[in-house]
């Protein structure tokens, strides 16, 4: 985006600006954007909370009086989006399914086949459980992704299990709460006392209780799979990210200095676990940038172990500065949209941009390992001389 | 050979192959499978446990040179069901993810805060630069660290 903004007489800025995607737009694919996006508003929040402007004009100023030996530096941004779930028909063709059932204690049990691997899907799916069902957080369990025992829900993959599988939690935690209000045993009105006895009643008298809920597009939400056009994702996370970055003149190292991520992910429902997603992301693709070399022989990964592909240590990720914009999406649980793989996106281009910005070098090749940068800065003198 | 080890205040007597990884002998023959093995070769700080008062790799260790040490395993540091600050602070603050650095992690931290109770940013940076997180990206493991000295 850069070197287009360059090609046409424009700062990165403005070119992003005159093209941005607005609400009634249309994608690639044809599909219209239904939900509010603010791309300008995002850019502009986060060039100010990465003092984008100042930092240019000072680092152009600075870099000028570089002698060879010293650190110049460049700040750059990234503008994009990321959808959640499957594409297109995907969703439609998994069918996922989750379940909910009543316990003899009087908790609420979910059966979804996503796995916790650290994100935080159980705290997310207990939360989204007693928020729709206003219980206390501990009246709800989360059975263990045993598929002999769980529906299909699904893989745990695609940023689709808060947002596509925590719809089907919600929705299933609903149908529970109405088979005891229809039952009679519960009023519209309740506490979770109210709530664990109906429970233990209704299994008294009938055994037990469990809900199911199969997932459904969105209305509006189509995709042709002959033409590959319609609705690629229900819904999309729009972000910006802003790296600063110092190049070393003579070990042709770069560093991040900074980092800030701005994102609109619709509600988060978890500050912390959110905050999580986002800086572990953004980790891992400061180190597919500028650490991480897979180097192939013959087939295989010649650098196959820890001591010889190089991923960041705590001492070389820079601050990352994590900010959301919150703008409830109705086909999600609480209005979230999915994150997890948004942070992955941004990185590599802010990055490249800041370098560009750093030393006048236009690069498009990740992981740009310090080989890289001195070859591409040293050809490019030879040129100029 | 027989070996004693004091491990988490308590004398063990193992029968051990005198080359075994204190790592295996810890996880395999005792049980204490808390300590995890990431890269097996010394990068990643997964396996780290306090040896004789200081933090070693336990992956890199063999077990015949500890005859008569001191260890300190993950499982030690809390008293009873009291967590130690930092496992607290891990917990409260997303320190923790997948979970596989954590032990180590945690070990390295309570280390790093007895030789320097109120450390700066970049002393937490270094203290902790040879344990590796893959899903935290660091900043919340920053966050545990600071919040447990200021407790």
């Amino acid at each position: 985006m850069d070197r287009v903004a360059h090609a046409v007489g424009l700062t990165p800025e403005e070119f992003r600006r005159r093209n941005f995607i607005h609400e009634g737009e249309t994608t690639a694919t044809s599909q219209i954007i239904r939900e509010r996006v603010e791309m300008d508003h995002l850019l502009t929040r986060a060039l100010q909370l990465s003092d984008y402007h100042a930092k240019r004009e000072r680092f152009a100023r600075e870099n000028q009086k570089s002698n060879g030996f010293s650190k110049k530096r460049g700040i750059g941004f990234a503008t994009f989006m990321h959808g959640a779930g499957f594409t297109g028909s995907g969703e439609v063709y998994l069918q996922s399914v989750v379940s909910a059932e009543a316990t003899a204690e009087g908790k609420v049990r979910i059966l979804a086949a996503s796995t916790e691997i650290g994100q935080g899907t159980n705290t997310i799916f207990s939360q989204i459980a007693s928020e729709a069902l206003g219980l206390d957080f501990e009246s709800i369990e989360i059975a263990q992704p045993d598929t002999g025992h769980v529906p299909n829900s699904g893989p745990t993959v695609a940023s689709r299990t808060s947002m596509v599988v925590g719809k089907l939690v919600e929705s299933a935690v609903l149908g529970l709460k109405q088979t005891l209000v229809g039952s009679g045993l519960l009023r519209q009105e309740y506490n979770d006392a109210d709530f664990k006895k109906a429970c233990a009643e209704y299994i008294a008298k009938f055994g037990s209780l469990k809900t199911s809920s199969t997932y459904q597009p969105p209305p509006n939400v189509h995709w042709d799979d002959e033409k590959y056009q319609g609705d690629a994702y229900g819904a999309y996370a729009w972000a910006v990210y802003v790296a600063e970055v110092s190049f070393d003149e003579l070990t042709y190292e770069a560093r991040v200095e900074d980092f800030v991520a701005l994102q609109e992910v619709g509600r988060v429902l978890n500050p912390v676990l959110a905050a999580g997603q986002i800086e572990g992301g953004v980790a891992q693709a400061i180190g597919f940038t500028l650490f991480e070399n897979v180097v192939w022989k013959d087939g295989r990964m010649a650098n196959n172990q820890m001591t010889n592909y190089i991923i960041p240590t705590p001492a070389d990720i820079p601050p990352i500065r994590v900010f959301f914009e919150e703008n409830p999406y109705a086909y999600g649980p609480g209005g979230a949209k999915g994150i997890g793989e948004l942070p992955m996106d941004g990185a590599a281009p802010a990055i490249l941009n800041a370098i560009e910005n750093a030393t006048g070098i236009n690069f498009n090749r990740i992981p740009l390992m310090p080989e890289e940068l001195m070859t591409g800065l040293t050809r490019f003198f030879r040129i100029d001389m | 050979m027989l070996i004693t080890l004091n491990i988490n205040g308590e004398s063990r007597m193992v029968d051990v192959f005198p080359m075994a990884r204190l790592l295996d002998v810890l996880r395999e023959q005792l049980h204490l499978t808390g300590t995890k093995e990431g890269c097996g070769e010394g990068e990643c700080g997964a396996c780290t446990v306090v040896l004789d008062g200081q933090i070693v790799n336990s992956c890199l260790v063999p077990v015949a040179q500890v005859n008569g040490s001191d260890i300190k395993t993950i499982e030690g540091l809390a008293h009873q069901d009291q967590l130690h600050a930092v496992q607290q602070a891990f917990i409260d603050h997303g320190g923790a993810q997948c979970g596989i650095c954590t032990p180590g992690m945690v070990l390295a931290a309570v280390d790093l805060l007895n030789r320097i109770p109120q450390p700066s940013e970049a002393e937490i940076r270094n203290g902790l630069a040879g344990n590796l997180c893959r899903c935290t990206g660091y900043m919340k493991i920053f966050e545990s660290v600071v919040r447990a000295y200021q407790k």
